[in-house]
């Protein structure tokens, strides 16, 4: 190409491309129209855009501008026959500005439109459209900003195929905003609050944290109100607050707007009418990777070994193994059958880690919001745990024993008895470690609740590896064994003293379920625990005599009585949710926890205190007497007006379950500092001082 | 009707749990239910409580001068109209300035003083509300962001001044006014037709 040639087609293009329109800087963000083809042809539609550039730090806002603010507006002087179609919004960001919400847009944006030439537009001619675009350009204060747009086109007789520096961007805005796809959605506002439910093909399988509803409607929802997220198989239902368009006369009969599902945007309309099945029951989605508790898989394993470790001492726990391991100690001589003990010992406890393991990633695979500590929510389980303990206890103070293996003492360790005993022990030791959940475990099992059941079951198992460590270290090490003391009349002693810990925990777990089921439940379980006391002592006498049949079969069926009484029929809820269960002593004013009041009181601009406890985590009643009931603690409170919510997860509750989920964790305790600005909440650790919540507090307090 | 007792058990049972459910509500103004209880000083010192002004319609006027939004209202005397045929009518009409210290549209009561009689304003006070504790109880998310309480002490309106959300000066002709309607329905012994609207403008600087 000669250069006179290239000259040619420069000036060919110059005159083909619509004249360049320099962008208008209208103070804090540079604006112009610019358009997908380089000209059009009579009856033909393309695509035009007003494109804004906005300075750093401010946004203009999206058709519904949250809680103030003002869309974008643009008005179009054109031609007789021409016409332009509305903006095709973009999906819009969230800014939160103090206790407000805004949606729009930061940096560059382009807002399409459908332009169409009249069918007896002049071939051959340019037609200047001409439009005054306004905008509100905030930063944290607003400032109303307008620019005179124009864009010349050629008019052509043929149709113009998209062309020039602006097609590709417009194009990718116009595949980018939010579209109808085939979802159904319904919303509902009773006394659960106001919940959107949404289902079709296109959710299933998307990722839906994040999830959020963007309505066109400024007045249907509380725009600063934090979203609820449930997953379902076909869907997801998100809890809102609702605004005061459902206060007026003429509550909203449909919700229309922008749903958020993962990363993609969709267009929905609701209408009212009950929410489909299909769209709730898989519980809060997974938080990112990225955000939340940063716990990788190496980590989460080793807090959950160390976790398993600390269980040993627990003192339901303690007692078994402490009696175990002395029975041990007694065949320092047979190495090869101690080792065989603590294999069996490690395989009853791995396998009973990994059922409880699987039953709760099935129990969230089928919807239930459960997580760690989840057996003690249901008053049977911890009525039937209560009589365990008790006859633990009975078995240590010797009114019975329990073939070779438990009682230990100067029987074959080879014998395939003990094997299976050593297996039940490991049992045993896990069940009755439930209550005790200790605080390592706490992060790395919400860790691995948020995973796949393949790593949920990985750190389940380095639990149990854990927890097994000792007694199987003690088991293959001859020399420690050799170590401990030979068995002799002071096992007696010690088996008599450890039995008053398993007491403790029948008299604990009976005050967890007081607390669950009330005074008509706590007389239940006292009636049953007396008649297996009474078997126990039966069976103890059978023992001692020869040819006790009856007696065995009558305490087989006091037993089994007990047993039966602490499972049927059902408890009573004895406190309605949300209520204080009465045998808390509080010295600290607080309020039930509701994600609503949250909400509000951070509206408010309040530090607040949230302390997700439940009656049957030790960890949290042990920091609630040695850190929260202070003085200095309440002093703090008051000085720094900081509200003090309590969400009790004494029993089965799925907002809070959903709530510990958010913060990477599937049980309690969770400590939640926060600040008066509304920032991310400070987590507190899980072990408190008086002192840790004081600075806390104060350091939120600002 | 053999299911209605049923129905209307079911009901009531509801009202109970929405009532439990609104109970830390409180603070959201509600429509219908007691507007929420202020103290706080105006613009001459004076400590300025709701319930001073109980068998009074009483309206609120979230207001911050540097708004482009409240300046609409201003710059022509449109809102210093509705004040001064409020003050006629025998209406309470508080200004309330709930913009933090260094932010936009903060104001020393001298200051707010001097902007009365700069611009001419009448309403019955200016309620300087620095901490925002008056804008939070009520919500108030804009500047303009107008409350109606009835002589009861009862919330009966809320939300935008009128049905143009723009700063353009040039959109107050035909734009309706919610205030002045629900004043008129309230002055006629109606109840007010339009009792909620979208409040617009610029967020309140708190």
């Amino acid at each position: 190409m000669t250069p006179r040639l290239a000259g040619l087609v420069l000036a060919l293009m110059a005159l083909t491309a619509p004249l360049a329109q320099a962008a208008v800087d209208t103070g804090h963000l540079q604006a112009e129209l610019v358009a997908q083809t380089s000209a059009i042809a009579p009856g033909q539609t393309v695509q035009v855009a007003l494109r804004q550039e906005i300075d750093k730090g401010w946004h203009t806002y999206w058709r519904n501008p949250g809680d103030s603010g003002e869309a974008t507006k643009i008005t179009w002087t054109l031609p007789p026959g021409w016409t332009v179609g509305d903006f095709v919004w973009q999906a819009p960001q969230p800014y939160p500005v103090g206790p407000l919400v805004n949606y729009g847009y930061s940096g560059e944006v382009l807002l399409p439109m459908a332009l169409t030439a009249p069918a007896g537009a002049p071939v051959g001619q340019s037609v200047t459209l001409q439009a005054r675009a306004d905008f509100l350009v905030c930063e944290d204060i607003c400032i109303p900003e307008s620019a005179e747009l124009e864009l010349v086109l050629p008019v052509q007789a043929q149709a113009a195929e998209a062309a020039g520096r602006w097609a590709a961007p417009i194009a990718r805005a116009l595949d980018a905003a939010p579209k109808r796809a085939d979802l159904t959605a319904r919303f509902e506002n009773g006394d659960q609050g106001l919940k959107l439910a949404v289902t079709g093909a296109a959710l299933a399988g998307l990722d839906l944290a994040g999830s959020y509803f963007f309505p066109f409607d400024g007045a249907v929802i509380d725009h600063a109100a934090p979203q609820s997220i449930e997953r379902g198989p076909q869907g997801l239902t998100l809890g809102l607050t609702a605004s005061y368009a459902f206060q007026g006369p003429e509550p909203p009969e449909v919700l229309v707007g922008v749903l958020k599902a993962g990363d993609a945007f969709y267009e929905i309309e609701a209408t009212v009418g009950s929410l489909p099945v299909e769209a709730a029951g898989l519980g809060p989605p997974a938080p990112r990777s990225s955000g939340g508790s940063g716990l990788g898989l190496p980590v989460a394993l080793v807090f959950a070994a160390l976790g398993g470790l600390i269980l040993n001492l627990m003192p339901c726990v303690f007692p078994i193994l402490a009696m175990k391991a002395a029975s041990l100690a007694g065949h320092a001589h047979e190495v090869r059958g101690a080792r065989r003990q603590g294999l069996a010992f490690l395989a009853g406890v791995l396998a009973t880690f990994l059922a409880l393991a699987g039953v709760l990633i099935l129990a969230q695979a089928a919807g239930a919001a459960v997580g760690w500590g989840f057996q003690l929510q249901s008053p049977p389980v911890v009525a039937a745990l209560c009589l365990l303990m008790l006859a633990v206890a009975l078995n240590l103070s010797g009114v019975f024993e329990v073939g070779a293996s438990l009682q230990g003492v100067g029987s074959g360790l080879a014998t395939r008895g003990g094997l299976s005993g050593a297996f039940f022990t490991g049992v045993l030791a896990v069940v009755v470690a439930a209550p005790c959940t200790a605080p390592l475990m706490a992060p790395a099992l919400g860790w691995a609740l948020t995973q796949t059941p393949a790593a949920a079951l990985l750190v389940f198992a380095a639990l149990g590896l854990g927890f097994a460590a000792p007694f199987v270290a003690l088991a293959f090490a001859p020399k420690l064994l050799a170590r401990l003391p030979r068995p002799g009349p002071w096992m007696t002693h010690l088996r008599r003293v450890l039995a008053f810990p398993m007491y403790g925990a029948a008299a604990w777990l009976l005050w967890v379920l007081t607390l669950q089921a009330g005074p008509t439940g706590m007389a239940r379980l006292l009636a049953a625990a007396i008649v297996l006391a009474l078997a126990a002592w039966l069976f103890g006498l059978s023992q001692s005599r020869s040819g006790g049949i009856g007696l065995r079969a009558s305490a087989a069926v006091l037993a089994g009585l007990a047993l039966i009484a602490t499972v049927f029929p059902t408890y009573p809820a004895a406190l309605p949710t949300g209520a204080e269960p009465s045998g808390l002593v509080a010295e600290l004013p607080y309020e039930p926890y509701s994600a609503e009041r949250l909400a509000q009181l951070q509206a408010q601009g309040l530090p607040v205190f949230v302390n997700f406890t439940a009656a049957w985590c030790v960890t949290c009643q042990v920091n609630e007497q040695v850190a929260l009931a202070r003085q200095g603690v309440a002093d703090t409170l008051a000085a720094t007006g900081t509200v003090y919510l309590k969400a009790d997860w004494t029993r089965k509750d799925d907002v809070i379950a959903a709530e510990l989920a958010r913060h990477g964790r599937a049980g309690v305790p969770l400590y939640l500092v926060y600040d008066a600005k509304g920032s991310a909440p400070v987590i507190l650790p899980q072990i408190l001082t008086e002192g840790a919540v004081v600075r806390a507090l104060e350091a939120a307090a600002g | 009707m053999p299911f209605a007792p049923h129905r209307r058990l079911a009901l009531a049972g509801l009202a109970a749990v929405a009532a439990l459910v609104a109970a830390p509500a409180q603070a959201n103004p509600t429509l219908g239910k007691p507007a929420p209880a202020f103290s706080v000083v105006d613009s001459t010192g004076k400590t300025r409580t709701l319930s001073e002004f109980r068998g009074k319609t009483v309206v609120l006027e979230w207001t911050n001068e540097g708004c482009p939004y409240v300046q609409k209202h201003y710059d022509g005397g449109a809102m210093q109209d509705l004040q001064k045929r409020a003050a006629r009518d025998g209406v309470i009409w508080l200004s309330i300035i709930s913009s933090a210290p260094g932010k936009q549209g903060y104001k020393t009561p001298a200051e707010a003083n001097a902007w009365r009689t700069r611009t001419g304003a009448a309403p019955a006070a200016i309620l300087i509300d620095p901490k925002g504790q008056v804008g939070r109880a009520y919500g108030a998310k804009t500047t303009p962001h107008m409350y109606i309480v009835n002589p009861a002490g009862t919330l009966v309106y809320m939300g935008g001044i009128d049905d143009k959300n723009s700063a353009d000066p040039a959109t107050l002709a035909g734009a309706k006014n919610f205030v002045v309607a629900a004043l008129a329905d309230m002055k006629a012994g109606r109840s007010v037709a339009q009792p909620v609207s979208p409040p617009y403008g610029c967020s309140v600087k708190y």
